[in-house]
């Protein structure tokens, strides 16, 4: 473990200084409701509950807050257009996270303003202050009844979004949170029960917004944090508009290791290497969007997306397609029984099937995107880090191709090295990659541009050992990859790999011509498991000194 | 993607429910016992019990609140004179507590993956839950996880085993 939990979430770095701002304007959120309703001789009636109506003010006013913040990070489309601008201040990337913060928020002062609620309308029943009963103002009155509602909204969208639950089934995730519609309306009309008020009975008014705005005292919060909310509707309603516009899917390759290539012509769709968008196959389901990496450049006349067969909606997209999972299953299974070159069809083992589009007709398809970290910045860096593991190798497709396009136009801004990792378990299981991977390692002419380096980490069995000790000596290119850089066996060692990079790079070694007193960028981008990340992001850390700057970027964040 | 564990859902709904009714339930057995004199107990005497059945029938007297009915007699007694059921509450609080974060001592137990001992105790939790004015979201919390452990037994869905009794059969 080495340092604790608490220190690494809490106390280093960035973190340190987004819990001080995010969790001192919550505090500063809570102590101004709580002072300004106890100073308030207005409502003076209402004082004499004391602690627990200044309690639920003040987390009144934070939960406001807090649903003014929580949309924020979900505007893919705006957030798209300034992440590069505001990549200084915020990692744009952690959106989600962001969001999951905000939640965390929210349910501890939901807690808290709940609590102090119970006891306000109990004691407005005791007292008498206003000539109602405590169940009136829970199940009658505007504010106890949205409340309610947004409770228990808030235990089923917390619930089904729990990362065990959301990687069981997505859908039930996706569809309950989509309760986040009603759940705002009732956040936006929560205080419209007129219940901080200076008169027994509530003051209503027959023009919006309902309410006299002399005699209900709330803090009208909702006039500044209904703004995300209209925002994220109209953001939504935009991406309905642009999925609709005209899609075609012009072909579908299956490759034998069981991918499915869909290459789409949008013309209206823009977008850079590295991004990744949504799919929507109305035949199997008509709301249904499935995020996928992009596998294309930007250059090419096509958007291509690789989808394997996993699950029950890309099984079904295998279906529709007449290339079920026990079609590609039999295709896997001859490609992986070592036909590496059969003489009788010579096909390879990365060659692709393509769909005759004459018996199957290829269904209507929407897209919706693109969205995600562009890698684009590749090329404002000395040196590009590329690690892919497993399908996380998918975005590098798109930006290796885009790399290999800027290459042959002569066009690499600074970049001046590329070293790929690709860490998988099963090597034969990617051989759509191997295709091009092969193509790409094919066109270099600088033996130093781009080195590949792919780790396998599967335990490998005797007659696999024997196959590679016999294939391996002596031939052109490695038994496994069919490339001609050597598979590697186990796991990599990212604090060696990193060291002796920043070495080389230190004596001049590693890029020809660089002079040491300039600040060498290193810029390391990783798509695949977080563990994995984590080792990575310490190792930039630990290895960037005065003259070598390591960065760290992950490029799909839509996994997690 | 797209085959929702109903008990690994219910028991996150669970929890809410349970941590929820024990929190409330607590707060009224302790504002009953607690010294009302000191500042916490102020603040926690205000949460003083009542009986969510009250309205039936009751008076509303300016200042005290609502006088209940004779009839509703037996819930006084057992809610507001002394506080019974907040402690039945409580006790099935803690327990659900103890079965759905599994405690490591039951962990060891048969009934740690038994749905049906989970939908008993949560059909009694929620029964009890509704009877006190604070309970009622617990009890509707608690309701949806039964519904979601009914769903799971219904469709046969197994508990997985706890790490350290693999491997010994039938008897944990």
């Amino acid at each position: 473990m080495g340092e604790s939990w608490f220190r690494r979430e809490f106390l280093t770095g960035r973190r340190l200084a987004f819990n001080v701002i995010f969790y001192g304007l919550h505090f500063f959120f809570f102590g101004y409701g709580w002072h300004s309703q106890a100073i308030n001789t207005k409502l003076a009636a209402l004082n004499a509950l004391t602690w627990s109506v200044w309690t639920s003010r003040g987390a009144g006013l934070v939960l406001a807050f807090d649903g003014g913040l929580i949309l924020l990070p979900m505007l893919r489309n705006i957030l798209r257009v300034i992440r590069p601008k505001l990549q200084w201040a915020f990692p744009a990337d952690e959106n989600i996270w962001f969001h999951r913060q905000v939640a965390y928020s929210m349910a501890f002062w939901a807690m808290v303003h709940t609590t102090a609620h119970y006891v306000n309308f109990f004691n407005v029943e005791r007292t008498q202050v206003r000539p109602e009963i405590a169940l009136d103002i829970h199940y009658t009155q505007a504010g106890g009844i949205t409340g309610h509602f947004m409770l228990l909204m808030m235990v089923l969208m917390y619930g089904t979004a729990h990362n065990k639950i959301r990687q069981q089934c997505f859908e039930a995730f996706w569809y309950t949170h989509h309760l986040a519609f009603f759940f705002m309306i009732g956040l936006y009309s929560h205080a419209t029960g007129c219940f901080v008020r200076d008169t027994p009975e509530p003051t209503y008014t027959f023009t919006f917004p309902f309410y006299s705005t002399s005699g209900c005292l709330g803090y009208e919060s909702w006039r500044f944090i209904i703004w995300p909310g209209i925002l994220y509707f109209g953001e939504r309603m935009y991406r309905e508009y642009r999925a609709r516009r005209a899609t075609r899917l012009s072909k579908v390759l299956v490759h034998p290791s069981g991918a499915m290539e869909l290459r789409i012509v949008k013309p209206s769709f823009k977008y850079v290497a590295g991004q990744w968008l949504f799919v929507q196959v109305p035949d199997i389901s008509g709301f249904q969007w499935h995020p996928f990496t992009i596998t294309s450049a930007p250059e090419d006349p096509y958007v291509s997306v690789h989808i394997r067969q996993v699950g029950d909606w890309t099984q079904a997209l295998g279906d529709r397609l007449g290339v079920g999972p026990s079609v590609v299953a039999n295709m896997t299974q001859a490609a992986m029984k070592g036909t590496e070159k059969d003489e009788k069809t010579g096909m390879t083992r990365g060659d692709f099937v393509e769909i005759d589009s004459n018996n199957v007709t290829l269904p209507a398809i929407r897209i919706d995107g693109p969205y995600g970290a562009p890698a684009e910045d590749v090329f404002s860096a000395e040196v590009a880090v590329l690690i892919g593991a497993g399908i996380g190798v998918t975005p590098f497709a798109s930006i290796l191709k885009h790399i290999w396009y800027r290459q042959k136009r002569g066009n690499l801004g600074t970049l001046r090295r590329v070293e790929f990792f690709w860490v998988c378990r099963d090597a034969p299981s990617f051989g759509w990659f191997q295709t091009l991977l092969q193509e790409v390692e094919a066109a270099q002419a600088d033996p130093n541009f781009l080195r590949i380096n792919i780790y396998l980490t599967q335990k490998i069995g005797e007659d696999m050992l024997w196959n590679i000790a016999v294939n391996d000596a002596g031939a052109d290119y490695d038994p496994l990859t069919l490339l001609r850089t050597r598979t590697m066996f186990g796991r990599p060692d990212w604090m060696t790999i990193y060291g002796q990079m920043k070495q080389a790079v230190e004596t001049g070694q590693y890029i020809p011509g660089s002079k040491s007193q300039l600040k060498t960028k290193v810029a390391t981008y990783f798509c695949g498991p977080t563990p994995l990340a984590k080792a990575i992001r310490e190792a930039t850390e630990h290895h960037t000194s005065a003259s070598v700057n390591f960065t760290f970027a992950k490029v799909c964040c839509y996994i997690d | 993607m797209g085959n929702l564990v109903w008990h690994e859902l219910a028991r996150l709904v669970s929890i809410t429910a349970s941590i929820c009714e024990y929190c409330f339930s607590t707060s009224i057995v302790a504002s009953n016992t607690v010294a009302i004199r000191c500042s916490v107990g102020r603040f926690l005497g205000a949460l003083f019990p009542q009986v969510l059945l009250d309205f039936v029938g009751g008076i509303v007297r300016n200042p005290g609140g609502i006088q209940p009915a004779p009839g509703v007699a037996v819930f006084i007694t057992l809610i507001v004179k002394a506080p019974i059921i907040q402690i039945l509450v409580m006790i099935l609080g803690l327990t659900m507590i103890a079965l759905e974060f599994s405690l490591p001592q039951v962990k060891g137990l048969a009934i740690y993956r038994s749905f049906v001992v989970r939908i008993v105790l949560l059909f009694f939790q929620a029964f009890l839950c509704i009877l006190f004015y604070q309970g009622t979201n617990a009890c509707l919390y608690s309701l949806i996880a039964l519904g979601c452990y009914t769903r799971a037994q219904m469709l046969g869905e197994k508990m997985e085993v706890a790490k350290e009794n693999r491997g010994k059969g039938g008897r944990a």
